[in-house]
């Protein structure tokens, strides 16, 4: 059962539609990160879910209780912001104890919890400390630590990690992890580094335009994209617009300009009706065509347009018949720029979107 | 470049505060410690058994002290409300918060007596109502002091306040509300607290204001005499320079000491300001 339901949502700026008919269901204990471009409506999905910003139209369902216009200071969600947030008047503890004191709790059970989410983020000893003496990962740490120690019933994160260096950034994202799920906190948490959600996520919601193009597991995600935009989004850069596709018992044949591709029928494959093929620029073989070969299945001829080295691999954009692709190879073999070549698309590797 | 020789620049300015300025108070401090018999403490000791003076003096504080509390009432919800308001509607009101300041105290404090005075426009107003059967005394009192003086600095306290205020990080402010905190919490514990620093130079630039103000006292105090009316009268008046140096030495003392004490205020309450 959900734990909450955003449910026919919309919200709008200055009369534009950020959110529209927007729909999103969470069970509890879960992780599941919003992920998507730049203005896509994550931020604005989280305040909305936190209660900082009011739904035009739409439910917000929490524990099947109408939620929707429950204020802010009554909802008990626990909210980390991408700047921290910290109070600069108040020491670590009393930054960590602002919402148990706001709750009425003993000034013992007070400091027992606040030292017991200490612990939880790693942080003992620095509760006499002040917000501008620690390191951002020290202080994303402590907002987390606030956040936590009010056991919230939601945690939501917006970006929690994008003002810290890379390596501290991996540690960080397994941390949250661990916390999450060691307390078992159902979480909303937006990023928009795709290795990031994809690591610590339960479920992922690809968002474009203010849409959830695709809610899934990450690695259904990664290999079955359901649509164009999410396939882009994760890294498939060759589509090809297909005219014609005929399915059969174990196989499905596509064709484009008169070039056949066939691909195998796989039990977990989604799409029943796409038309669109996605592969990833590292799936494509890519072969020196010899002068007297015949081209064989699911290949086309092409040249080479242009080579790029990319340190571990060369890049190479291929000019076929059928349009241009992207293709990564290994670089023990390299070709040039005019170079004719053979491009074959393995039967397990192209997926088919809307 | 040679950064040695920047200072230089410092130096007319410098010049010209020491001969005009640090010099005349040190000369004006230093002759209130001697007599013709050499180094004494007798003028002070002689003032503060003047019960006459040490009144004036307490009514200078009261007052100084009374229109400090009453600007920060008023300033810090009006600077809370201008410091949320977009750029351009936050440009004008502060604009308007400005403008009084572009008149002078000699033509406010005569704005004032019309509207306070025996036959002013309040003292009409209550009588035709029926609520009073005689005009009140509020020119030529501490009140009419404080009125006057409350006009003239609510706009310092204002802009300092504003200028604080808009630094402060809207984030924080929700961060406490999903913590938990009410509108009111939200106020009392995170605005008002991370306000301290300007709340601290407002009241200190509110108060010194107040404690040194000569026009406003002056025409709206009547024969109530402040410190700055009290050693105007003993210096031009009476001719009385010793006894103004004196009084000038308190005054600058005095101003010493509340910022101060307000400095200390300010590091226990925001140990971290
Ligand atoms: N206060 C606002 N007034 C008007 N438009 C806004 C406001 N806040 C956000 N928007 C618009 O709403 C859209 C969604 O914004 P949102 O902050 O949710 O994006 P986001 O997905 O979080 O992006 P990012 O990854 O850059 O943080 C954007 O087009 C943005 O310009
Ligand atoms: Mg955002």
């Amino acid at each position: 059962m959900a734990l909450f339901t955003l449910q026919d949502i919309s919200v709008a700026y200055n009369k534009q539609n950020i959110l529209k008919d927007f729909n999103l269901e969470i069970e509890k204990g879960k992780l599941v990160s919003l992920l998507g471009p730049s203005g896509c409506g994550k931020t604005t999905t989280l305040r909305l879910i936190a209660g900082f910003l009011q739904a035009n139209e739409g439910k917000f369902l929490f524990k099947d209780k109408d939620y929707t216009k429950v204020p802010v200071n009554k909802r008990n969600f626990g909210f980390v912001f991408q700047n921290y947030a910290l109070f600069p008047h108040l020491s670590i503890f009393d930054n960590i104890a602002f919402g148990l004191r706001l709750r009425k709790i003993s000034k013992s059970e007070i400091e027992k919890r606040v030292m017991n989410v200490l612990e939880i983020v790693n942080l003992k000893g620095f509760e006499k400390r002040y917000p501008q003496e620690l390191s951002g990962g020290q202080k994303q740490r402590v907002a987390i630590a606030r956040a936590l120690v009010i056991e919230p019933d939601i945690l939501l994160f917006d970006e929690p990690l994008s003002n810290l260096d890379a390596n501290l950034r991996v540690n960080m994202r397994v941390e949250i992890r661990r916390i999450q799920q060691e307390l078992g906190i159902t979480t909303v948490y937006v990023s928009h580094d795709q290795e990031e959600c994809f690591s610590i996520s339960d479920q992922v919601a690809i968002m474009n335009k203010g849409v959830i193009e695709q809610l899934s597991d990450p690695a259904s995600i990664y290999k079955y994209p359901e649509t164009k935009f999410v396939a882009d989004f994760i890294g498939f850069k060759n589509f090809i617009d297909f005219d014609k596709r005929v399915d059969h018992e174990d196989k499905i044949e596509l064709s484009k300009s008169g070039y056949v591709f066939v691909i195998q029928k796989d039990a977990q494959m989604i799409n029943l009706s796409g038309k669109i093929g996605a592969i990833r620029p590292d799936d494509l073989l890519i072969r020196a065509k010899d002068i007297s070969e015949v081209v064989s299945e699911n290949s086309i001829s092409g040249r080479v347009k242009v080579s790029t080295y990319l340190g571990r691999s060369f890049q190479y954009v291929v000019e076929t018949p059928i349009g241009d692709f992207t293709v990564n190879k290994e670089m023990t073999e390299s070709y040039r720029a005019g170079q004719e070549i053979v491009l074959e698309i393995p039967r397990n590797q192209m997926v088919l979107v809307d | 470049m040679k950064k040695r020789y920047l200072y230089l620049l410092l130096l007319p300015g410098v010049l010209f505060l020491t001969i005009f300025m640090i010099v005349p108070i040190f000369l004006t401090i230093g002759t209130t410690f001697f007599n013709e018999s050499g180094f004494t403490i007798q003028g002070y000791l002689d003032f503060f058994k003047d019960r006459y003076f040490i009144e004036i003096l307490l009514t200078t504080l009261r007052v100084s002290l009374f229109t400090t509390i009453i600007c920060i009432l008023l300033g810090f919800p009006a600077a809370y409300y201008i410091s949320k308001l977009g750029k351009r509607t936050k440009a004008i009101m502060l604009l308007f918060t400005i403008f009084p300041l572009l008149t002078s105290p000699v033509v406010r404090s005569f704005s004032w007596m019309v509207i306070i005075g025996k036959n002013g426009v309040i003292n009409k107003l209550l009588l035709s109502m029926g609520l009073i059967d005689k005009p009140l005394d509020i020119l030529y009192t501490p009140t009419a002091i404080i009125i006057g003086l409350v006009h003239l600095f609510l706009p310092l306290i204002i802009v300092t306040l504003v200028g604080v205020m808009e630094n402060i990080e809207t984030d924080l402010l929700k961060a406490a509300e999903s913590l938990g905190a009410s509108r009111l919490a939200v106020f009392s514990k995170v605005i008002i607290p991370l306000s301290v620093p300007g709340l601290v130079i407002g009241s200190i630039l509110v108060f010194v204001g107040s404690f040194t103000a000569y026009t406003t006292p002056a025409l709206l105090g009547g024969k109530q005499r402040v410190i700055s009316t009290f050693l105007y009268q003993n210096a031009i008046t009476l001719n009385e320079w010793q006894v103004a140096s004196i009084v000038a030495t308190i005054m600058i003392a005095v101003t010493v000491l509340i910022i101060s004490i307000m400095n200390g205020l300010a590091k226990k309450l925001n140990p971290k300001g």
